[in-house]
């Protein structure tokens, strides 16, 4: 097993997922980059952390009702699935369609849309369109509960061309309002208790009460329709299967996928991958698992010019040191930390700053914003409690000299905790560090607290470099 | 379209609801997780809060009539008195409150009047150590019965928190546990134990021995999914909260099943008060569904219950008072609804 194919498996599982351990990365190089990805393109079972036990232990995400224990509910998802994909891909939709709370007041419509967008995640961008279309959660977000018969509310037509389709440019204002008749009746059960509610945060008498979809349609404008050219008594079905024929919308959810998942900037040899991609969307009949194969399998991505060419966003960030701290396995108290964790890094999760989502990229890193990531990681990877770290302690017994110099020490961090590749400039000053603190004997019986958090000591400095906050 | 389980008839009537939801002190429930009924005709609610109202958590005070009279706390720590995740509730016949608590591992007990009496327990495997304290019953002679969820065992205290013995382990044979819930004692003495991750009840002598077991897994009649707590009343009916199910079963003193009740909640006292001063919300409210038909992927007993208001949601305490009223407390719903079992 080359290191070639281990730094190309970790480069994937970051991407695809939130990072992996070495033990994982060996096992998955076994199987061979493509059926990973197929395997990542096909999840099973997750194997996540039984919903039973988690609603018996924090009574809030039983009820589901406050927005930092919701958005907790699902990183522990996150963090224990074994369909790092699955999620990711719900991480991405949720910026793509983004919905907050703050209009809402109700986290358990955000948590059933994050469960809906996992129903559809790598199936047909169609069948998705159809369902955000349903969710109630979107449905009071762009307000189509007041998109009446005799008075339409544009907003989600509108939106749904500019921000989840094709992008401004390729309809027309009249497009727009065509659109919204056709969604017209499209609103959630109980629509006027439910929204005087919301508009009230109210939690009274017994709590909040979830959201469905309803169709009403007696609401529902049944009129001759002319949107993109094409004629017809559309409802809001017809409208959908107009948007995926649309190379601007093949393009835009290629483009969006492709900065999400493998570079934030699109450079000649991207949009050569995004028209691949597009190919794929048209053949496969609009499926996501299609375009999501052909970008991980292509040259591009796979190159090294493309490793650690994206920020990591606070909640992959988060995730993956959690995953890798070996942390949070089963409920812990105080959880509600881990969302609270990313939105003091800038992501909130349920709480975008607009219906445009998160601004990623750089933009993810300020002053403040850097001090959070690098403390809360810091702190995950610099307990030598934590299994995860233990477990990388214990293999560097294992692989390695037991007792390691200051420069082994460094190297074998490096690779354990990555592999990373550190620049010459962060190299000489972690050695530094770690000739500071001497030698690390691992070796069993004669191994001290104190050699293990000299491991812990370097592993957090490194979670402080550039090349770990990189993904 | 997806449908509720229907409910089926028998003895057990609705009586009516008790409580409101609350986000600050004072009259409401905030999750609650137990009752208990004084001799001079006060119920007890346990509210356990949840991770971001710490500092509500209390026993909150009221009586049949619903007249609130008052609560009582020493905050939430680790100090005396003081609690961080209590799940579990009980009063002894000498009128002490006796509460479990779940993250602090130990058994806090109580006066009627709010005041700290003593309290044991510390985390561990050991005799008079506690792994996730849970259900907890004190018989006629004031010996005490916890459910340890962790250690999958009962453990038995005398009234002054000395261990007396314990039995159990991790195991889904008989006299074996995976996360026991609640507990309780019937008129004989016997222990019931809800068998929580094994989908089952189990009967005990007040030794330990192994009598019968109640259901499997399941979502038919007699079939339990997590059941989270048992009562049993003086004809030895069996009630038991199908929690992972969102209903309530009546068995027969041999284990058959009787009835099946999904939850038929009304507007209490405090209730109505609320909505008596929100026209808004009630004249919205008076055209609207609470028990409407949900899409198909909506399709669990716990998403039905989030969404269809009457239905038990979150139902983590059964309890007997006086009169054998059947109070099943709710704590996704921030209520108690009282059911009482007909005996003609």
């Amino acid at each position: 097993m080359s290191n070639a194919d281990i730094a190309l498996m970790a480069h994937l599982m970051r991407r695809a997922g939130f990072g992996a351990t070495r033990d994982e990365l060996e096992q998955l190089v076994e199987q061979g980059y493509e059926n990973v990805v197929e395997d990542l393109i096909n999840p099973g079972d997750p194997g996540v952390m039984p919903d039973d036990v988690i609603r018996r232990y924090h009574s809030e995400m039983a009820e589901m009702r406050e927005l930092n224990s919701a958005g907790a509910y699902w990183m522990y998802r996150m963090v224990t699935t074994r369909n790092q994909l699955e999620e990711k891909l719900a991480l991405f939709w949720h910026g793509l369609f983004a919905t907050g709370y703050s209009k809402l007041n109700q986290a358990s419509a955000l948590v059933n849309q994050i469960n809906t967008f996992r129903r559809h995640s790598l199936g047909s961008y169609k069948t998705m369109l159809v369902e955000l279309s349903k969710d109630p959660a979107m449905i009071i977000w762009l307000d189509n509960h007041d998109n009446h018969r005799d008075n339409i509310n544009e907003n989600y037509g509108r939106e749904l061309l500019e921000l989840f389709s094709m992008g401004v440019g390729n309809y027309t204002e009249d497009d727009i309002k065509e659109c919204a008749r056709a969604f017209t009746g499209w609103t959630l059960g109980n629509a006027e208790y439910m929204s005087t509610r919301a508009s009230r945060d109210s939690i009274w008498p017994y709590s909040r009460i979830n959201w469905h979809f309803n169709y009403r349609d007696y609401d529902h404008d049944d009129g001759e329709k002319t949107f993109l050219g094409h004629t017809g008594n559309f409802n809001g079905e017809d409208i959908v299967e107009i948007i995926v024929q649309q190379e601007a919308t093949a393009r835009f959810i290629c483009t969006r996928l492709f900065q999400f998942f493998a570079a934030d900037e699109v450079d000649e040899a991207g949009e050569a991958v995004i028209n691949d991609m597009m190919a794929s969307y048209f053949e496969s009949g609009y499926e996501i698992r299609s375009i999501m194969r052909t970008m991980f399998n292509s040259d591009y991505f796979k190159s090294e010019d493309a490793r650690f060419a994206r920020v990591k966003g606070p909640v992959e960030l988060v995730v993956g040191a959690v995953r890798m701290a070996g942390t949070y396995q089963e409920p812990t108290f105080g959880a509600d930390q881990l969302a609270r964790q990313t939105m003091y890094m800038g992501q909130g999760i349920f709480q975008p700053p607009s219906v445009e989502g998160w601004h990623e990229g750089a933009e993810w890193i300020d002053s403040g914003a850097l001090v959070e990531r690098v403390n809360f990681v810091g702190k995950e990877l610099g307990d030598p409690g934590n299994p995860g770290v233990k477990a990388i302690i214990d293999r560097m017994a294992r692989q390695g000299q037991a007792v390691l110099s200051p420069e082994e020490q460094v190297a074998a961090c490096a690779d354990l905790i990555g592999p990373l590749e550190l620049s010459e400039a962060t190299t000489t000053s972690i050695r530094e560090f770690a000739n500071e603190q001497g030698p690390a004997d691992l070796r069993e019986g004669t191994r001290t607290e104190a050699d293990e958090q000299r491991i812990a000591n370097l592993l957090r400095l490194l979670t402080a470099t550039r090349e770990y906050q990189l993904a | 379209m997806t449908t509720a389980t229907a409910v089926s008839a028998g003895p057990v009537e609705y009586v009516k609801t008790i409580g409101v939801t609350t986000n600050q002190s004072g009259r409401g429930f905030i999750n609650p997780y137990d009752c208990a009924f004084t001799n001079d005709g006060r119920i007890l609610v346990l509210n356990h809060a949840d991770a971001a109202r710490q500092a509500l958590i209390r026993i909150g005070v009221l009586n049949w009539d619903e007249d609130y009279l008052g609560e009582f706390s020493k905050g939430t720590g680790r100090g005396e008195g003081q609690w961080t995740l209590p799940i579990g509730m009980t009063i002894s016949a000498d009128q002490r409150i006796h509460v479990t608590d779940e993250h602090l591992h130990r058994v806090t007990v109580f006066d009627t009047d709010g005041e700290f009496v003593r309290m044991w327990g510390e985390k561990g495997e050991g005799a008079g150590q506690l792994n996730g304290p849970a259900g907890i019953a004190v018989a006629a002679d004031g010996t005490v019965y916890v459910a340890e969820q962790y250690n999958n065992r009962v453990q038995v205290f005398t009234a002054e928190g000395e261990s007396v013995s314990t039995w159990g382990e991790y195991g889904d044979g008989a006299g074996q546990f995976n996360m026991p819930w609640g507990l309780t004692l019937d008129g004989a003495g016997d222990v019931y134990v809800a068998d929580w991750r094994n989908d089952r009840v189990q009967k005990f002598t007040g030794t330990g021995q192994h009598l019968a077991t109640y259901g499997s897994s399941g979502a038919g009649d007699g079939e339990f999914s997590r059941p989270s707590a048992v009562a049993v009343d003086s004809d030895g009916y069996i009630y038991v909260a199908d929690w992972g199910n969102e209903r309530i079963q009546l068995l027969d003193p041999d284990g058959n099943f009787v009835q099946l009740l999904r939850g038929q909640a009304t507007l209490s006292k405090w209730a109505q008060d609320f909505m008596s001063v929100n026209p808004d919300e009630y004249n919205t409210r008076q055209i609207a569904n609470l028990v409407p038909d949900l899409p198909d992927h909506l399709d669990t007993p716990y998403l039905i219950s989030a969404q269809t208001e009457p239905y038990f949601w979150g139902p983590v305490s059964l309890r007997l008072d006086h009169e054998e009223r059947l109070f099943v407390v709710e704590a996704n719903r921030h209520r108690i609804q009282v059911y009482q079992r007909r005996k003609d």
